[in-house]
C-alpha cells in the first residue's frame, strides 16, 4: 500500500466516518446547551421550547452565585491535593519497585487493583470501612491503644479529607504504572556513564533520571488533575455534596442544580462556564505536553542519530 | 557504613513501605469480600468482626438468585434487579466496546497510515474527552428524550461509544504504528485490495493489541456511573446504578448484600485487568510513554 498516491476518496471517508458521526451527534447537544443557558427555564415552567429568552441574565445569576464560585475553588483544591497525593505515593512506590526483587510480581499485581475497581464500589466499600463504629476506627483504636472516634463521613472538615484520601487510594495505581513505564524506558547508558564518572546515586537521580522523566511526570500530573476535576461517583455516593456544602465540587453542584433543584437553565449556564474553564486548562495542558513530548522525542532519537 | 549494610537497610526499608501500602490496598478489598460472607448481625458489630466464624452464602444467593427468606420479607423490590442489571450491563458494555474498538481501529488506521488527521489535531480532539462529562449531561438528557433514547440500551451504548472512542483510537494506533508499512505494501503488490490488506494482514498482526484495547474499553464501559444514572430510569439498569439503589432501600444499610453485589461487579474487572496489565499504560498515556 504505497503512501505516495494516497488513499482513494471513498476509502478515506470511510476511515473518517466515525469522527463525523460523533460530531453530528454531539453538535445538537451543545446547541441545546446554548439554548438553555440564554433562556430561563426550570422543570416547573412548562415545556422548554416556550421558555423565555433572557439574554445573559442566567449567566449573570450564576456568576454571582457564591456557591458556584466555591464549588470551583473546592474542585481545584480537591484535584490539586489529590493529584499531589497520588503522585507522591505512586512515584515513591515506582522508585522502590522498578528494579526487580523477590515478590515483585505479587506487589505489582496488588498495587494496580484499586484502579481496576469500579469507583462506585469503592465508595460503598469505604462507607463500610469508615462509619464511626467501623473497622478503620476499630483498627486505629487497637493500634493506638485508645478509643479512636474519627468522624470520617459526617464532619465537614474531615469529609473533605476523606474524599481526597479515596481519590488517592483509587488512582495511585495510575501514577504508579505510568512512572514504572517511564522508569523502565530510561536509557541505561547515560546512568552508567554518570556512574563511571563517580556520581553518587542521589546525584544521578536528580541530574540524570529526573530530567529524563520530566515528560512522563507532566503527563501523569496533568491527566490526574483533569480526571480529578471531573470526579463524581465517589463523592456523590458518599456525600451528595454534604455535610453542609463541604464536598460540593463542580460535578456535584452541577448535578444538584439540574437534577435536584431542576434549574436546567442555571445548570446549562454553569456548564458553559465550566466548559470554558476546562477547555482553557486542557489547551494549556496540551501545549505543555507537546513541549515535553518534543523534548522526549529528541532525547530518545539523539543516540541513534549520532554518527 | 559498608556497602552491604546499606543495601540491607534499603531492602528492609523497601519491604516495610511496600508492605504498608499493600495492607492499605488489600484491606478494603478483604473487608468487602469478607462482609459478603457475613450474616446480618455481624455487618455492624462493635468491635468489628475481622474474621467471621459463621460464613454464609446468603448474601450472594440473595443478590443473584434471590430465593432466601430475606428477599421475600424485606428487600423484594430492590432485590429483583441485580440479574436484570447484570444482563443489561453485559449487553451494553459488550456492544459499546465492540463498536468503540471497531470505529477506533478505523480512525487509528487512517491516522497511522495516511495521516488523515495530523497527529496534533487528533491529540487536541481526543484530549477534549478530559472535559468532565457532567457539563453536557443536562442537554443530553433532553436530547435523548426527544430522540426516545432515554432509558434504552441503545442510548447508553451510544454515549459509551463516544466517551471511550479516544482511548480506542490511541491504544490501537500505538499498536498499528508498530507494524511496518512494508508488510502491507507486500500484500498490495500481491494484488490485495485496501480492505483485504487491512483485514487479512494488518489486523491479524495487531490482534493481541486489539484484545488488550477491547478489555481496557470494556473496563471503562462496565464501571461507568454518571451517564447510567441520568440516562436511565426504570427499564434499563446497570450494575453500578443497581449497587447505589441499596442505599435508598427501606430497611437502611444492607452491607452484606451490597458487598456481595460489589464482589460480583469487581471480580470480572480484576481478572481482565490482570490479563492486560502489560498494556494498561498505553490506554492511559495516549501514546506518550515510550517503551
Amino acid at each position: 500500500m504505497p503512501r505516495s498516491h494516497g488513499p482513494g476518496a471513498v476509502f478515506k471517508w470511510t476511515l473518517l466516518a466515525p469522527l463525523f458521526a460523533l460530531l453530528l451527534f454531539l453538535v445538537p447537544v451543545f446547541l441545546l446547551q446554548l439554548y438553555f443557558s440564554v433562556h430561563s427555564w426550570t422543570i416547573y415552567l412548562g415545556s422548554w421550547w416556550d421558555a423565555e429568552f433572557v439574554w445573559f441574565d442566567v449567566f449573570q445569576e450564576v456568576l454571582s452565585d457564591p456557591r458556584f464560585g466555591w464549588s470551583i475553588v473546592r474542585s481545584l483544591v480537591f484535584a490539586g491535593v489529590s493529584t499531589l497525593g497520588c503522585f507522591a505515593v505512586g512515584f515513591g512506590l515506582a522508585l522502590l519497585m522498578y528494579r526487580p526483587f523477590r515478590g515483585h510480581g505479587l506487589y505489582y499485581a496488588f498495587f494496580i487493583l484499586p484502579m481496576l475497581t469500579v469507583p462506585i464500589v469503592i465508595a460503598y466499600t469505604f462507607e463500610m470501612l469508615l462509619y464511626q463504629k467501623g473497622p478503620v476506627n476499630g483498627i486505629l483504636s487497637a493500634v493506638l491503644g485508645t478509643d479512636v472516634n474519627v468522624i470520617w463521613l459526617a464532619d465537614p472538615r474531615i469529609a473533605v479529607l476523606t474524599t481526597v484520601l479515596l481519590e488517592i487510594w483509587n488512582w495511585t495505581p495510575f501514577v504508579f504504572i505510568i512512572m514504572m513505564a517511564g522508569l523502565a524506558a530510561l536509557p541505561r547508558d547515560l546512568e552508567e556513564a554518570a556512574q563511571s564518572l563517580g556520581a553518587s546515586r542521589w546525584r544521578i537521580f536528580l541530574e540524570v533520571k529526573l530530567p529524563l522523566l520530566r515528560p512522563v511526570i507532566f503527563l501523569a500530573l496533568i491527566l490526574r488533575f483533569l480526571e480529578a476535576i471531573g470526579e463524581f461517583p465517589k463523592t456523590w455516593a458518599l456525600f451528595q455534596g454534604g455535610p453542609g456544602t463541604a464536598t460540593e465540587t463542580i460535578p456535584v453542584y452541577l448535578f444538584l442544580t439540574t437534577w435536584t433543584y431542576f434549574h436546567v437553565s442555571r445548570g446549562a449556564a454553569m456548564s458553559y462556564v465550566v466548559l470554558l474553564l476546562m477547555v482553557g486548562i486542557v489547551l494549556m495542558a496540551i501545549r505543555m505536553l507537546r513541549r515535553e513530548k518534543r523534548i522526549l522525542d529528541r532525547l530518545y532519537q539523539a543516540p541513534a542519530a549520532r554518527p | 557504613m559498608t556497602r552491604q549494610a546499606r543495601r540491607r537497610l534499603f531492602a528492609g526499608f523497601r519491604f516495610t513501605m511496600l508492605t504498608l501500602w499493600l495492607l492499605v490496598v488489600a484491606f478494603p478489598m478483604y473487608w468487602v469480600l469478607s462482609t459478603s460472607f457475613k450474616p446480618g448481625h455481624e455487618w455492624f458489630a462493635w468491635p468489628p468482626v475481622y474474621w467471621t466464624s459463621e460464613p454464609t452464602l446468603d448474601n450472594h444467593r440473595a443478590v443473584w438468585v434471590g430465593e432466601t427468606e430475606a428477599l421475600r420479607t424485606q428487600e423484594a423490590f430492590s432485590m429483583q434487579k441485580p440479574l436484570l442489571a447484570l444482563q443489561h450491563s453485559l449487553t451494553i458494555a459488550l456492544i459499546a466496546t465492540t463498536l468503540s474498538v471497531s470505529l477506533g481501529t478505523l480512525l487509528a488506521y487512517g491516522a497511522s497510515r495516511y495521516r488523515l488527521l495530523s497527529e496534533r489535531r487528533m491529540f487536541n480532539l481526543l484530549m477534549l474527552r478530559m472535559v468532565p462529562p457532567i457539563v453536557v449531561a443536562a442537554p443530553l438528557t433532553l436530547y435523548y428524550s426527544a430522540l426516545n433514547l432515554l432509558d434504552t440500551v441503545t442510548g447508553l451504548v451510544i454515549v459509551y461509544v463516544i466517551t471511550t472512542l479516544p482511548y480506542s483510537v490511541w491504544m490501537t494506533k500505538s499498536f498499528i504504528d508498530e507494524i511496518p508499512v512494508e508488510v502491507e505494501q507486500a500484500a498490495a503488490i500481491l494484488g490485495a485490495g485496501r480492505w483485504r490488506t487491512i483485514w487479512e494482514v494488518t489486523l491479524p498482526l495487531v490482534r493481541s493489541g486489539l484484545v488488550a484495547t477491547f478489555m481496557f474499553v470494556l473496563i471503562l464501559a462496565w464501571s461507568e456511573y454518571l451517564m447510567a444514572l441520568i440516562l436511565t430510569k426504570t427499564e434499563v439498569v446497570t450494575l453500578p446504578v443497581q449497587l447505589a439503589k441499596y442505599e435508598g432501600s427501606s430497611e437502611g444499610r444492607v452491607y452484606g448484600r451490597q458487598a456481595a453485589l460489589a464482589v460480583g461487579i469487581t471480580l470480572p474487572l480484576i481478572i481482565i485487568g490482570c490479563l492486560i496489565r502489560k498494556h494498561l499504560v498505553r490506554g492511559f498515556s495516549f501514546g506518550m510513554v515510550k517503551r
